[in-house]
């Protein structure tokens, strides 16, 4: 791992160094086998990046390194380790548990909260304090969750169980969320994959259209080619060879 | 994983392995003595008594491994498991002594069975000299262990077909083997059941060792001429003479050799069964596989009331009844079904014995609430291959005999100077309680989706946040529930508490046991009503702290501009 000057930190958000997401992987993988190896990722803010590939060829685990979440990811397995680094508006991140890093997860499953209602799944992601530093009240916050609420088309469904959303309605909920959290750059893992292709179709534009609103950049991982959002912008992985003495 | 984190790992392991560890060491040692394992041998009663633990703990572990397949496979056939599943704490929360005694209730000559046939059928005017109380034969202890085990098992089994993960791919598979041209019962035996089987080993092992080890059920309901040889080694432990106790220690480690070797015995075999069922799955031998089927699921309409849970939950109610109504009999003479005079005597007697049930209360509260702290710091701190690798010794006091269990803790006891202390005593309770908390844990944790740590983590969120906010709330009803099953074992303790507690301190328990062997039929079965209601209490409790969130049905329609 990259050792960073602590300094770092305090550059990025406030002096303008808005430069995007930088990720450069010398090697991911366990101790006896390299996931990924040898790859550079540039996300300008505001542009989407496509990582593509076929299963199992690390997709996942590169979207896990960038947001520090790699512990999770190898559940069971042989833990996973990232050589390399990972830069966020100037910030070197390798180093920071995920909850500092400022890098939002939409996943597959939409994963609301079953025991929260949707509006207080999305309050949940409503950060304390704003980027000015100064703290929210309760209102200001409930005032957000409602503009998120609205810009998803679920004006009025606040109170509702989460499991009572259609698919549609829950990935909405799972982008807004992510959103609320104001994040600095956004990673999104297949998330239209367990949608229909016409729902798929109606989504996309959507989160597309949100995301880069937010003038931060994204990471999306798919399979499907007409998930790419930016033609210029795709990143093809190849999955690894199997290492010849592997056990 | 911090050198802090690492430190606090190390250091629950310790809390729970070293109490163990010793506990077994005391034992060990005490168990080279020639002379006591010579006696041991010497004694006409010994072979007799082992003779009569293995029937009964065989038979009546059988027995409930087929009820808990069938079980087990017809709930799931008819989609009813769910249901039928949630009477479960209710039979759980009986403890074994309040079984035995209500199954005496029924069955001794004096009992109800015979009542109500009496003298109509029967002729008699008085209680016949039968033995079908503490027969000869330990049916009356099969049969009590029999209805005992069943809900244990069916519960460890709960805890793993409810489920989110594994309930959606069970499901899925076992309709697909369907659409794959196998008819429902055999669905379930040859996809569900393979799967389930290996998940139930640990627990069934414990009922095994439960059965063949038994003291507090087998004085009530067990043989006599000769006991089983746990109640055997139980009465030479309790003996003054010094080599009359050692000759108690080395029956205690003969009946360890006993378990393990029949736990060795019972993988073996299940392991033989699940290689034949590949074989015949293979088509080599489908026909034992479809008789096998039809063995598994005798009941092909799909609406017909499963005799078996029904039977099950009649009797439990039966014997509920049984102490509700014997708490509150005075004098009743031999054929009338209804006693002459009701009282409340028994109950004012208990009530001015209030601190046997404070004792109670607090001995369950403070082991199951400190065993639920334990279980729940290890589970979030512990790396998964050391839980995987510690979780046989912690659940070690569930498998191994608790005359051993006694004589280990106790002599711990001794040596910190706790033996009699409330402390001493509730850490004894700890002790036991330990595995059934964790095992009621572990498949709610082992259900958690790993990404959605990540996604509070990715929302801004520290651990803190993740733990009181998402995960905790969402374990909400398994941790409940953990708890009211380390209290249910805690006031059942029989042993340990007469043992460790040096006699000092009387629980509902103990004296439900007690007064089994006298002739207050009133008082013995208050007690044993308390027995079991405090557990239900306890259930109730938790069913209450983790009832599901209730949410709007439909959310009022607001106007939006």
């Amino acid at each position: 791992m990259t050792d960073t000057p602590q300094d770092g930190l305090h550059h990025g958000m406030n002096d303008g160094m808005n430069d995007g997401l930088h990720v450069h992987i010398e090697r991911l993988g366990s101790a006896h086998h390299a996931l990924v190896s040898g790859l550079r990722l540039d996300v300008p803010p505001g542009e989407i990046l496509t990582l593509m590939g076929p299963s199992g060829c690390g997709k996942s685990s590169v979207l896990a390194a960038i947001a520090g979440t790699l512990a999770s990811v190898s559940e069971g397995l042989l833990p996973l380790q990232l050589q390399g680094s990972v830069q966020l508006n100037g910030r070197e991140l390798s180093n920071l548990p995920t909850h500092q890093r400022g890098v939002g997860l939409v996943f597959q499953d939409a994963l609301l909260f079953p025991h929260m209602t949707v509006a207080e799944n999305l309050l949940f992601a409503v950060p304390a304090c704003g980027t000015n530093g100064i703290s929210r009240t309760n209102a200001q916050r409930q005032a957000r969750v409602q503009q998120a609420l609205q810009e998803a088309d679920l004006s009025g469904m606040g109170e509702r169980d989460p499991s009572t959303l259609s698919g549609g309605q829950r990935a909405r909920v799972a982008l807004m969320r992510a959103l609320l959290a104001e994040p600095q750059a956004l990673l999104l893992d297949e998330p239209f994959s367990k949608l229909d292709a016409a729902l798929r179709a109606q989504l996309r534009p959507w989160v597309f259209a949100h995301v880069r609103e937010r003038r931060i950049p994204v990471v999306l991982v798919t399979h499907d080619e007409q998930d790419v959002a930016d033609p210029q912008r795709v990143v093809h992985l190849r999955a690894m060879e199997e290492s010849t003495n592997h056990v | 994983m911090s050198a802090l984190a690492l430190f606090a790992v190390w250091l629950l392991a310790l809390i729970a392995a070293v109490p163990i560890g010793a506990a077994l060491w005391a034992v060990g040692a005490q168990m080279l003595d020639a002379a006591a394992w010579q006696a041991l041998w010497a004694d006409p009663q010994t072979w007799r008594a082992w003779g009569m633990t293995l029937w009964t703990g065989l038979a009546s572990t059988a027995l409930a491994w087929i009820t808990v397949a069938h079980v087990l496979a017809s709930g799931f056939i008819r989609q009813q498991l769910g249901r039928w599943l949630s009477h479960l704490p209710a039979l759980l929360a009986t403890p074994h002594a309040a079984m035995a005694i209500g199954l005496v209730l029924w069955l001794s000559p004096s009992g109800w069975a015979l009542r109500l046939v009496s003298p109509g059928l029967t002729g008699f005017s008085a209680p016949p000299p039968w033995f079908t109380t503490q027969d000869p034969w330990g049916l009356g202890l099969i049969l009590a262990l029999w209805f005992k085990e069943v809900p244990f098992l069916l519960w460890v089994a709960a805890t793993q077909m409810q489920r989110e993960d594994l309930r959606r791919r069970w499901q899925a598979e076992y309709a697909l083997a369907q659409t794959l041209g196998r008819p429902p019962a055999q669905a379930f035996a040859q996809i569900i059941w393979p799967q389930l089987a290996p998940r139930l080993r640990w627990p069934l092992l414990a009922v095994l060792a439960y059965g063949l080890t038994v003291v507090d059920m087998a004085l009530i309901i067990g043989p006599a001429t000769p006991p089983t040889l746990a109640v055997l080694a139980w009465q030479w432990l309790s003996d003054a003479d010094l080599l009359t106790q050692s000759q108690g220690v080395a029956a205690a480690g003969w009946l360890t050799g006993t378990v393990l070797v029949a736990g060795v015995v019972t993988v073996v075999a299940l392991r033989a069964l699940a290689a034949l069922r590949k074989f015949a799955s293979r088509g080599l031998l489908l026909q034992t596989a479809e008789d096998w089927a039809a063995v598994f699921h005798r009941g092909r309409l799909p609406l017909r009331p499963n005799v078996v849970w029904t039977l099950i939950l009649s009797t439990y109610a039966a014997i509920w009844f049984a102490l509700t109504v014997g708490s509150v009999s005075g004098v009743w003479p031999f054929p009338q079904v209804w006693p002459e005079l009701w009282t409340l005597n028994a109950w004012q007697q208990v009530a001015s014995s209030a601190h046997t049930v404070w004792t109670t209360l607090g001995l369950g509260v403070a082991s199951a609430s400190v065993c639920l702290l334990w279980s729940v710091a290890w589970l979030e701190l512990a790396p998964r291959r050391w839980q995987q690798a510690l979780q046989p010794w912690f659940l070690l006091p569930l498998v191994l005999p608790s005359v051993l269990w006694v004589v280990g803790l106790y002599s711990l006891a001794l040596h910190t100077r706790l033996e009699g202390q409330w402390l001493g005593l509730s850490l004894a309770h700890a002790v036991m309680v330990l595995p059934y908390v964790l095992l009621a844990l572990v498949p709610a944790y082992q259900a958690v989706d790993p990404r959605q740590a990540a996604l509070v983590a990715s929302l801004g969120h520290g651990r803190w946040v993740y733990l009181w906010r998402v995960k905790w709330p969402l374990l909400q009803r398994a941790i409940a529930s953990a708890w009211a099953v380390g209290f249910a074992v805690s006031v059942a303790q029989y042993l340990p508490t007469l043992y460790v507690g040096a006699g000092r301190f009387a629980t509902v328990t103990t004296e439900a046991v007690t007064l089994a062997a006298g002739s207050q039929r009133s008082l013995m079965s208050a007690y044993a009503a308390l027995q079991m209601l405090l557990p239900i209490a306890a259930f109730a409790l938790a069913a209450w702290l983790g009832r599901p969130r209730r949410f709007e049905k439909i959310a009022p329609m607001k106007a939006t501009p």
